[in-house]
């Protein structure tokens, strides 16, 4: 047996030692319970189907290797050597609330991308921009992504996530794992797109470690689906870091689970996490945004904002902002607000000759759009990387379909 | 000025037996008059009387019960959903003009008047044609161009919303205007804007609806009629003179009559 089979068995092997998939019992997990192990490690009973099976490129890259600033290895991690270098650096698995996802994503990773990108010569140069697209390779699959942005390092990654446009019928379950490094001073926008299949069972943990004075931009458009969970871990390293992220998160009597994580680890840092759900239908939509200031921690900025609207049916929006903070000189602001329609800037759209459903739809994708300039900083950006296009595709779906029908507890394929 | 006309049916627009209630509470009693194409009619009244309520009521605000008539044009206003009445040529200023985050303005403006347009049979503007018409209109009202692509109304000042609302009102060319204190906030060169565009449109034949506190504005106006407003009917109907009594006087000095003044 080579190193790396023994060390996915090892992992199954300490996904069952920790108590297994006991996610109720947790409270981030409450309201939207992951499905059962199984369903992540691949061992779930599939019944015979027609369906072709998934055959995507895994990750893809473009430009690869641009200016030569970027280096990208493809690894496979069924090969001992690759493995090792494809998980070099990264945590093992901890005790905390998603081992068991972590555990998991070692139990099945087959392949992986590491990008190393490096700083322009010319620090007045636009930043890279770097086109992720990410095709299912298999039906049950565990990817991962690793980026380490050196010191100085700017760059916008694009990170979309489709289904293979031939043949694909199947549901997919994907458990994603992403580790982002910012040296000092680096800077990253994040645009990212996940609009899974209504079956799909998708979890993407974001993991991100920021030295001195890196900044860290994330828009993300989520969809619902059968199960659908968003989790972003933010440890501020160094001094004078900043992480901003915008959020929209949509479901028509889907399911999505948003987990915002901000661990204050260094002086003056700051964090500033927003989120729009609007859902309908019999739709379930949790963000559960908490921020920790460690004790020590000196000056930290944290600003939590949580707003959800339900636009049709009896959706449930579960909004939790929350704050832990270890020290007295912290500023600190957060809100929720939920269910409320502007009904005035509904009225005035309305008074100056626009129907009420297209007055709605104005406003809730303007709300939106809001959103996701917020999340990336930069309003041109946003058009340059599709954000405003596809924000309106999803939005438009989801105002104009009528309620789907909640997805069956069991998928019929995969 | 084109002189006040009489629609074939009638005047321009009629309001009669008004009668609003908010919450159970009601706000207006029985308001009636009415306003001829280029006229312009000023409402007073001390606070609370129903000024805005009576603006808000014609558009159609959805918190409001409505009860009594009012007809544009001949039509049945109360009878139309709030966009039938914009696109039927009424159009409300905002005593306080709302923000739409994430939605510009010269969007937000082009797509309600392509909604008007299309109403009338009339063929969309295009973005380019909409842009000019947008930048001259800024700029003869004060408005800095940067703010048509700046989200509507959002971080606008008090005076910004006020031109965004003037500008709105040259691009429309409503049929009648309601300006609900339409001068709050406004700079000496914005009132002196507001006034040249009011003249300019009631040249073309827009009527006006003014609600407004101040006599120098009201003077400069020259209003057709003068209107106070009081307990939710019209109490005393005239010309520029009861608008300067009424400022020399003031609302509490000012003898509510037992009964309103019925064909203001």
């Amino acid at each position: 047996m080579n190193t790396a089979r023994a060390e996915t068995l090892a992992a199954r092997a300490q996904l069952l030692e920790q108590g297994g998939w006991e996610f109720r019992r947790l409270e981030a997990f409450r309201f939207v319970p992951p499905p059962a192990a199984a369903v992540w490690l691949g061992d779930e009973p599939c019944g015979s189907c027609d369906a072709s099976p998934l055959a995507g490129a895994g990750w893809t890259l473009h430009p690869v290797g641009a200016a030569g600033l970027v280096d990208a290895r493809w690894l496979d991690a069924s090969d001992s050597t690759q493995r090792a270098a494809l998980f070099a650096g990264l945590p093992l698995p901890g005790d905390d609330a998603v081992a068991p996802f972590a555990w998991a994503h070692r139990a099945l990773c087959r392949q992986g991308l590491r990008l190393r990108v490096a700083a322009a010569a010319d620090a007045e140069a636009p930043p890279l921009m770097l086109q992720l697209r990410h095709l299912p390779r298999e039906t049950v699959e565990a990817p991962l992504l690793v980026v380490e942005l050196e010191p100085g390092a700017r760059c916008v990654i694009v990170e979309t996530h489709e289904r293979d446009a031939v043949g694909c019928s199947r549901d997919l379950v994907q458990n994603l794992q992403i580790h982002l490094r910012l040296g000092q001073g680096a800077r990253l926008q994040h645009w990212r797109q996940v609009e899974p299949a209504a079956g799909d069972r998708i979890a993407h943990h974001l993991d991100l470690r920021l030295g001195a004075g890196a900044h860290y931009a994330q828009a993300l458009l989520a969809v619902g689906s059968a199960y659908h969970l968003q989790r972003t871990q933010v440890q501020f390293d160094g001094e004078d870091a900043t992480a901003q992220l915008g959020s929209v998160l949509l479901a028509d009597a889907q399911q999505l689970d948003q987990q915002v994580r901000m661990i204050h680890g260094a002086s003056r840092s700051t964090s500033t996490a927003r989120a729009l759900a609007l859902a309908r239908g019999k739709a379930l939509v949790a963000s559960d945004q908490y921020a920790h200031v460690r004790p020590g921690v000196e000056n930290a900025d944290i600003h939590q904002h949580l707003a959800g609207i339900p636009t049709g049916g009896a959706p449930r929006l579960v909004m939790r902002p929350q704050l832990e903070i270890e020290n007295d000189a912290v500023q600190a602001a957060h809100g929720t607000t939920w269910g409320r329609l502007p009904e005035e800037s509904i009225f005035f759209a309305r008074q100056r000759g626009l129907d009420e459903a297209t007055a709605l739809s104005l406003i809730l994708h303007g709300m939106a759009a809001a959103e996701l300039e917020r999340g990336l900083g930069d309003e041109a950006l946003c058009e340059t990387v599709g954000a405003r296009q596809a924000l309106e595709a999803a939005l438009t779906r989801l105002l104009s379909a009528a309620p789907a029908a909640a997805p069956a507890t069991e998928a019929s394929h995969g | 000025m084109k002189q006040a006309e009489k629609t074939a049916a009638g005047p321009l627009l009629s309001v009669r037996g008004l009668r609003v209630d908010i919450a159970n509470k009601r706000i207006l009693r029985s308001v009636d008059f009415e306003v001829d194409a280029g006229e312009l009619v000023v409402v007073m009244g001390a606070n609370g009387s129903g000024k805005s309520t009576l603006a808000l009521a014609l558009a159609g605000h959805p918190r409001y019960e409505v009860a009594g008539s009012a007809s544009l044009a001949g039509q049945d206003l109360l009878a139309m959903p709030v966009e039938a009445r914009a696109r039927a040529g009424l159009f409300l200023s905002f005593q306080a003009p709302p923000d739409i985050p994430g939605v510009k303005n010269n969007l937000f403006i082009r797509t309600a008047l392509n909604s008007q347009r299309a109403s009338r049979g009339e063929a969309e503007i295009d973005a380019f044609d909409f842009l000019g018409q947008a930048k001259s209109g800024a700029k003869r009202l004060g408005l800095p161009e940067t703010m048509l692509g700046r989200p509507v109304n959002e971080g606008f000042s008090g005076g910004e919303r006020k031109r965004n609302e003037l500008l709105q009102l040259s691009l429309f060319k409503p049929r009648v205007a309601l300006l609900d204190e339409i001068d709050s906030g406004l700079d000496v060169d914005g009132v002196r804007a507001l006034v040249e565009l009011i003249a300019g449109m009631r040249q073309e034949g827009t009527a006006f609806v003014v609600v407004s506190h101040y006599l120098h504005l009201i003077e400069m106006l020259e209003p057709t009629r003068v209107l106070r407003l009081h307990e939710g009917c019209i109490a005393e109907s005239g010309d520029l003179e009861l608008a300067r009594s009424i400022t020399s006087q003031g609302f509490a000095a000012a003898a509510a009559p037992a009964a309103a003044v019925a064909g203001a």
